[in-house]
């Protein structure tokens, strides 16, 4: 990639230093494209369609359900005084946390010069817009009347009103709706030079059509080249801070609280390191998928996996330290509603959740440490699954069992979610993986283009920055 | 397809001969010399010659704006234009606008970034190049890098480009032409005007109904549309068909308490003003007599009001005998059912303002003949 070439002067790095080359076998630019690029033009397989089937039967029991609850009211869910915030905001905070993992790869490893991310890369980022379209179905309808939500806006209104800056619930709004504009962009900046490569290579009309409206009449000029990387890097930058903020904004909306539970500095770093933790976990599971089911071993390698892998085992070390730093706060506060709540955590009604928490995400990733488990289906499978699993719950954990006894005694309750809860849940996962088997069938899955200048040869011999 | 030639272009295989090829044929200076490639070549600006991107300094630019900005409208939305005070902060509590900014500052900054790349600095979207029409496009976007000789002002010596890239190793070399315009009739200008016209009237017409309709459309009602029974309408519940009902007779609302008092001199005799003369209570007397009082009876109770040359009645003096000896239940007489010319002010004020702005006129009275132990 050239970023890299105009952050650094060139160097000559050390054998030892040198990471593994990025694909597998002798893959030319040529080739390279006709492996990627053949899957839109192709007619999909019957497992493709049964799986889409499937995923589109669950998202569209979760739009009847979201239904159900427009026309009912949210009385359909289990909320309760004083447990207001459950499913709807569990499932919020979790398919945001999902999205960070695409943004990482694309921005803050592009910028720590991370090349193996240039094989995943755009699947990620399509799979943050997605989570990130999951995730905001969830406050939308939370709100109850999720026709007004526009008045989440500041906008010039008869009402004489504006929207109350102080609130983390507002920053939320800008946070989130920032990052789904900007992750949005990245991803589609990304996939120009892809789609023009699609256009030129089709030769069905309507394709050529659309490829030819989306592509922008992409040439590949030099001198385009040079502002689309210079974007490309600009837009890096930027995303890096954004996504480090957009979950911490979010965390703010329970740290600036006075919930035992949730009034704790901790929150941002907590939050954000959970939100990479969880994406990567799904990184892994779709990762596995799609290499195996469309024939991309030698583009996504295990080297790669790998490295995916180790993420997640730094990443479940941090949560163990963020979930010991919690009770220690706890202690260490003498604050006896802050004592109470962390009991809850392990001891109360609640308490499996906070113990499969811990399990989850701090015991079952700690298999990785073993190379074996790290180059396994089974094994990453295993430890990802868990992840997800755990990261829900320790929202749920967060959210629900802090809530459920809070200050009064006499207002304590204890919450149990509805079908209908249960129904949008899976429907968002409906949503979210019929999303990903459309984007595997339509676009490119690999950033053709962002792998060809890694590939050896690809670099002209003179120019002495060539990192190979 | 016009005569004018736009280009001449040759193939090269691989980045190496195309970035030894770029100088040698820079060196004839027979136009703009462009490369097309499937991805991005390092060191490939400086071979050109392409200056510096500007980027960077623009989206600073748009940065420091987007961050003034949301500052800006935070600062007049909390403090200026709706000054509400949230959680005892202050009004202008900059530190909780600081999420926001930075938000929209990266929006201001990436799309800049993103958009200003497309649409400003590459042009972006152009469908009409001729290199997209070319033979070798398809395999630019694949692996092969194409060389280019654009005409500089209209000219070029196609021969001599020709010669030129293939001396420099291009192989497959094409001419390109500008493609040719056609002017646009006056009857198809015609109708795309129409056809705009009436989308944007099918439109309007479809977003009147619908936002006059969406709203009524069960669940989207608005609140104030519940199934309760409002004061003014018919009901079948009751009898005589009405939705309120007549409270019990003799029934007294609080505050409205009826005067039964006749004479001022009863009033003088039974009614005893049951507020203090405390500072409050003149302060809320001080209001009342400027509201109400004092546009006749002066600001100082001395009946020479603002009013005097339109008004024929002569309003009394509050501050001189026998009115200043009067008790206050005699004033408040006045009040309920008025005097003279003077109508009832017994719709006007509450009880309690009634008795504070006696006590009002009883300090203007006080302030206007001072005794000598008032001076202390």
């Amino acid at each position: 990639m050239q970023p890299e070439a105009l952050l650094l002067p060139a160097v000559t790095i050390p054998e030892p230093l040198r990471a593994p080359a990025i694909v597998e076998g002798h893959v030319t630019p040529g080739s390279l494209d006709d492996q990627v690029l053949q899957y839109p033009a192709r007619r999909p397989p019957a497992v493709w369609y049964v799986a889409l089937a499937f995923t589109a039967s669950v998202m569209i029991l979760g739009f009847v359900l979201i239904g159900y609850t427009f026309y009912m009211g949210i009385g359909v869910w289990g909320n309760n005084r004083p447990v207001f915030w459950a499913f709807d905001i569990i499932n919020f905070v979790f398919w945001v946390g999902i999205g960070h993992a695409g943004t990482l790869i694309s921005a803050i490893l592009l910028l720590f010069r991370a090349r193996w991310r240039n094989a995943i890369s755009r699947f990620a980022e399509a799979m943050t817009i997605f989570a990130v379209m999951c995730a905001g179905i969830f406050p939308l309808i939370h709100v109850g009347r999720p026709w007004l939500a526009f008045w989440l806006f500041p906008y010039p209104n008869q009402r004489a009103l504006w929207v109350n800056f102080r609130s983390p619930l507002l920053w939320d709004v800008f946070a989130v709706s920032t990052y789904f504009s900007v992750s949005l962009l990245f991803w589609y900046l990304g996939l120009i030079p892809d789609i023009a490569s699609l256009r030129d290579r089709t030769t069905s009309k309507v394709r050529r059509f659309f490829y030819t409206v989306f592509s922008l009449g992409w040439r590949g000029a030099a001198s385009h080249w040079q502002h689309y990387e210079k974007a490309y890097l600009l837009l890096a930058g930027l995303a890096t801070g954004l996504v480090l903020s957009v979950h911490s904004v979010v965390s703010f909306d329970f740290a600036v609280s006075l919930v035992p539970g949730w009034h704790m500095t901790i929150f941002p770093p907590y939050f954000v390191t959970g939100a990479i933790f969880a994406g990567f976990a799904m990184v892994v599971i779709v990762l596995v998928i799609v290499r195996e089911t469309m024939d991309l071993k030698n583009l996504i390698t295990m080297y790669h996996l790998d490295v995916m892998n180790k993420v997640i085992l730094t990443m479940s070390c941090l949560m163990g330290y963020a979930y010991v730093m919690e009770g220690f706060t706890a202690w260490y506060s003498m604050d006896e509603y802050l004592h109470h709540i962390f009991m809850q955590y392990i001891t109360g009604t609640y308490g499996w959740a906070g113990w499969l928490t811990i399990a989850c995400n701090v015991l079952i990733p700690q298999l990785l440490w073993m190379r074996a488990v790290r180059r396994s289906y089974v094994g990453m499978l295993f430890v990802s699954l868990a992840v997800t699993v755990g990261m829900w719950f320790e929202r749920f954990v967060i959210i629900v069992i802090s809530l459920h006894q809070d200050f009064l005694p006499s207002s304590w309750h204890i919450y149990k979610p509805t079908l209908v809860d249960f129904g949008i849940l899976a429907g968002s996962f409906g949503l979210f993986f019929t999303l990903v088997l459309l984007f595997a069938r339509v676009l490119p899955v690999i950033a053709t283009t962002e792998v060809k200048p890694l590939l050896p040869g690809a670099q002209p011999a003179h120019a002495g920055g060539h990192h190979e | 397809m016009s005569d004018r030639t736009f280009a001449v272009v040759g193939l090269f295989h691989n980045a190496t001969d195309l970035m030894a090829a770029i100088p040698r044929v820079r060196a004839y200076r027979l136009g703009t010399v462009e490369a097309y490639t499937p991805y991005p070549i390092h060191g490939i600006e400086a071979a050109l010659g392409l200056r510096r991107s500007p980027l960077g300094g623009m989206v600073m630019l748009a940065g420091i704006l987007g961050c003034v900005t949301a500052l800006f409208f935070q600062w007049w939305m909390s403090a200026v234009d709706y000054p509400l005070v949230v959680g005892g902060k202050a009004l202008f509590s900059w530190q909780a606008f600081v999420p926001i900014m930075f938000e929209v500052t990266v929006l201001f900054a990436t799309f800049t970034a993103g958009l200003g790349m497309l649409l400003l600095l590459n042009k972006l979207p152009f469908f009409g190049h001729p290199m997209l029409s070319s033979q070798a496009i398809a395999s630019v976007t694949r692996d092969k890098f194409a060389l280019a000789v654009e005409a500089d002002n209209g000219t070029l010596d196609v021969e001599a480009a020709k010669t030129a890239l293939r001396a420099a190793g291009a192989s497959a070399l094409e001419v390109l032409f500008v493609p040719a315009e056609e002017p646009i009739s006056l009857q198809s200008q015609f109708r795309t005007g129409a056809g705009i016209l009436l989308s944007c009237a099918v439109a309007g017409y479809v977003m009147y109904w619908a936002i006059k309709l969406f709203p009524v459309v069960p669940p989207m009602v608005h609140m104030e549309d519940q199934p309760r029974l409002d004061a003014q309408r018919a009901s079948a519940f009751f009898k005589d068909g009405h939705g309120m009902q007549q409270p019990v007779e003799g029934t007294v609302a609080r505050g409205q308490l009826p005067y039964l008092i006749k004479t001022p001199f009863e009033a003088g005799e039974k009614l005893v003003n049951p507020l203090p003369r405390s500072g409050p209570v003149l302060q809320q007397g001080r209001v009342v007599w400027n509201q109400h009082c004092g546009v006749c009876h002066g600001a100082l109770g001395n009946g020479v009001p603002m009013l005097t040359a339109a008004y024929g009645a002569k309003p009394a003096n509050l501050l001189v005998p026998p009115i200043r000896d009067y008790p206050d239940g005699k004033f408040y007489h006045t009040i309920m059912v008025g005097k003279n010319a003077m109508p009832s002010y017994a719709a006007d004020l509450t009880e309690d303002e009634r008795w504070a702005v006696i006590d009002y006129v009883r300090a203007l009275q006080r302030a206007q003949n001072a005794k000598d132990e008032d001076f202390k």
